[in-house]
C-alpha cells in the first residue's frame, strides 16, 4: 500500500514562493502588451536646438528619434539625405536590417515600402536618383547613435539606405559616409523589431514619417 | 536522420545572431581588434581561432598566442609605419590580419594581399630571417594589384638578358630562395627569378628594406638592377609623389 506523504509547512511556503515568482517573471510578457510603455517620446517643439536647420525628426512606432545632420563632414551625403527626407521618400519604408543592440538599417525605397514590400529583393533597391560618392575623408568617430549611409561592398555606391548604430563601431570610420548623429531618442530605436536568428526582418517595423525640423 | 535534422534545426533556432563587424567589413571570420589607433590609420586585427577562406576554403591560417603576437606586432608595426596614411589610401590597404601558419592549398606563404578588401594577411610565424623584408614584398603586391596599369610585365622583362625567361607562375618553379645574393646579376634573390611580378616585389622590398647606401652600391655594380630600381621608384612616385624611399 502506498503511503500518502503530506507536504510540510516549509515545502508549502517554497511552492507558493515559486508560483508567485513565476507569475511575477512571466506575467509582464502577457500583461504589458505595449512595448513602448517606458520609452520617452521627445517632442522637438520643447527642445532648443543650436542649429535647427540641420535637425531631422524620424517618427517611429515608439516615438521620435531626433537626428542632427553634419553637412560640414559629408556635404553630398547630407544633401542627398535631406533631398529624400524633404520629398517624404522615407515614409512607410521598412527597417529591413536590424541587429539587436547593434544596428538598424532602413531606406530601401524600391523594395522596402509598406505597400510594395519585396522580401526577396529588400536591401537591393534604388532611389532612382543614382549613387553618390563616398565621403570618408573627414574624421568622424562612429559612436553609439551615429547615422551613416549604407553602401554595397564597393565605395561610391551610396544611395538612399542609411543605418544608425546602437553601439560604438570604431572600424566604421573611413568605411561609411557619416551623415549625422541621434541626439534624442536612441531608446526608440532599440524597440525596432529584430529577430534573434537573422539580420533581415520578416514583417518589419516601418518609418511613420521622416521630416526636417524647419 | 530526421532526428539529426531536427536537432540541427533546433540548434540553428536557439542560436542567437552574433553580428560581426569585422567579418562584415573584410569577410574574414574569427578576428578581433589588436590595435586600431595608429598614426597611418592601419587597423591591426588578429585571429582568435583558425579560419578558412576562399571559394574552396583553401586559404587557412591559425590563431597565435599572445606572446608571439606582441613580439611580432612590434616588428610589423615598425615596418608598416614607414607608409603614410595617404600612400596606404592610394594603394587601398587598411587592415592587417595577424595569424600563423598561413597557407594556400597547403603551400605555406608569408602573406596574402587583397586590395579589394583592403586587407593584408600576414603569417607571423614566417621565417624570421626574411620576415621584415617580406612584409614590404607583400605590400608591393597590394600596390601592383591596385595599380595594374602602371606595372607592365613586358617592359619589365626587357630589363633582363634576352635568354632569361620567368616561370609561368610563382609556384611553378623551384626558385623559391629568399636569401639576398652577394652577386646580384640582375636579381636580388632566387625567388626574383620566378615571375615578373615577384621580381618587382623583391626589388621593391629591397629598396624599402636596405639602406640608401646599400642600394646605391648595388646600383653602381648591377646595371640591370639599376634599371629595375629606377622603374619601381618612378612608378611608386606616380602613385604618391611624396613617397620617400
Amino acid at each position: 500500500m502506498i503511503k500518502k506523504i503530506k507536504a510540510s509547512k516549509s515545502e508549502k511556503i517554497i511552492l507558493i514562493f515559486l508560483v508567485i515568482l513565476s507569475i511575477v517573471t512571466i506575467g509582464p510578457y502577457f500583461v504589458i502588451k505595449n512595448e513602448c510603455l517606458f520609452i520617452k517620446n521627445f517632442d522637438p517643439k520643447n527642445i532648443n536646438f543650436k542649429n535647427p536647420k540641420n535637425i531631422a525628426i524620424l517618427n517611429l512606432p515608439c516615438g521620435n528619434v531626433i537626428i542632427e545632420l553634419y553637412p560640414e563632414i559629408s556635404p553630398n551625403g547630407v544633401k542627398r539625405f535631406i533631398t529624400l527626407i524633404e520629398s517624404n521618400a522615407y515614409d512607410n519604408v521598412a527597417f529591413h536590417r536590424v541587429i539587436e543592440n547593434k544596428l538598424v538599417q532602413a531606406g530601401d525605397l524600391e523594395f522596402g515600402r509598406k505597400d510594395s514590400l519585396d522580401y526577396g529583393k529588400i536591401g537591393t533597391g534604388k532611389s532612382g536618383l543614382g549613387t553618390i560618392k563616398s565621403e570618408i575623408e573627414n574624421e568622424f568617430i562612429y559612436v553609439k547613435g551615429s547615422v551613416g549611409l549604407a553602401r554595397t561592398y564597393k565605395n561610391d555606391t551610396e544611395d538612399s539606405q542609411f543605418f544608425i548604430i546602437l553601439q560604438d563601431e570604431p572600424l566604421f570610420e573611413g568605411e561609411y559616409t557619416p551623415v549625422g548623429k541621434v541626439i534624442y531618442g536612441l531608446e526608440v530605436l532599440k524597440k525596432i523589431k529584430h529577430q534573434r536568428h537573422s539580420e533581415y526582418i520578416l514583417r518589419p517595423d516601418f518609418i511613420n514619417t521622416f521630416r526636417m525640423l524647419d | 536522420m530526421n532526428l539529426i535534422r531536427a536537432i540541427l534545426l533546433l540548434i540553428i533556432f536557439i542560436t542567437p545572431l552574433r553580428a560581426n563587424t569585422i567579418y562584415n567589413l573584410i569577410k574574414i571570420p574569427n578576428l578581433k581588434i589588436y590595435e586600431i589607433n595608429t598614426k597611418n590609420k592601419l587597423k591591426y586585427l588578429y585571429a582568435t581561432s583558425s579560419f578558412r577562406l576562399g571559394v574552396q576554403k583553401n586559404i587557412v591560417c591559425l590563431s597565435s598566442n599572445k606572446k608571439d603576437l606582441e613580439r611580432k606586432y612590434k616588428t610589423i608595426y615598425k615596418n608598416l609605419s614607414r607608409y603614410s596614411y595617404n600612400y596606404l589610401k592610394k594603394i587601398n590597404l587598411k587592415y592587417i590580419v595577424l595569424c600563423e601558419d598561413l597557407s594556400i592549398s597547403g603551400i605555406n606563404t608569408a602573406g596574402i594581399p587583397d586590395n579589394i578588401m583592403k586587407t593584408l594577411i600576414l603569417d607571423i610565424k614566417f621565417n624570421e630571417d626574411y620576415f621584415e623584408r617580406v612584409i614590404h614584398h607583400e605590400v608591393f603586391h597590394i600596390v601592383n594589384d591596385q595599380h595594374r596599369e602602371l606595372f607592365n610585365k613586358n617592359e619589365w622583362s626587357k630589363f633582363n638578358s634576352s635568354e632569361f625567361k620567368y616561370a609561368e607562375c610563382s609556384i611553378c618553379t623551384e626558385k623559391l630562395g629568399l636569401e639576398t645574393y652577394n652577386k646580384t646579376n640582375g636579381f636580388f634573390t632566387e625567388y626574383s627569378k620566378s615571375t615578373a611580378s615577384e621580381d618587382m616585389a623583391e626589388v621593391y622590398s629591397h629598396i624599402i628594406f636596405l639602406s640608401k647606401n646599400e642600394i646605391d652600391q648595388i646600383r653602381k655594380l648591377d646595371s640591370i638592377l639599376d634599371n629595375k630600381i629606377s622603374y619601381i621608384e618612378n612608378k611608386i612616385k606616380k602613385i604618391d609623389n611624396s613617397f620617400n624611399f
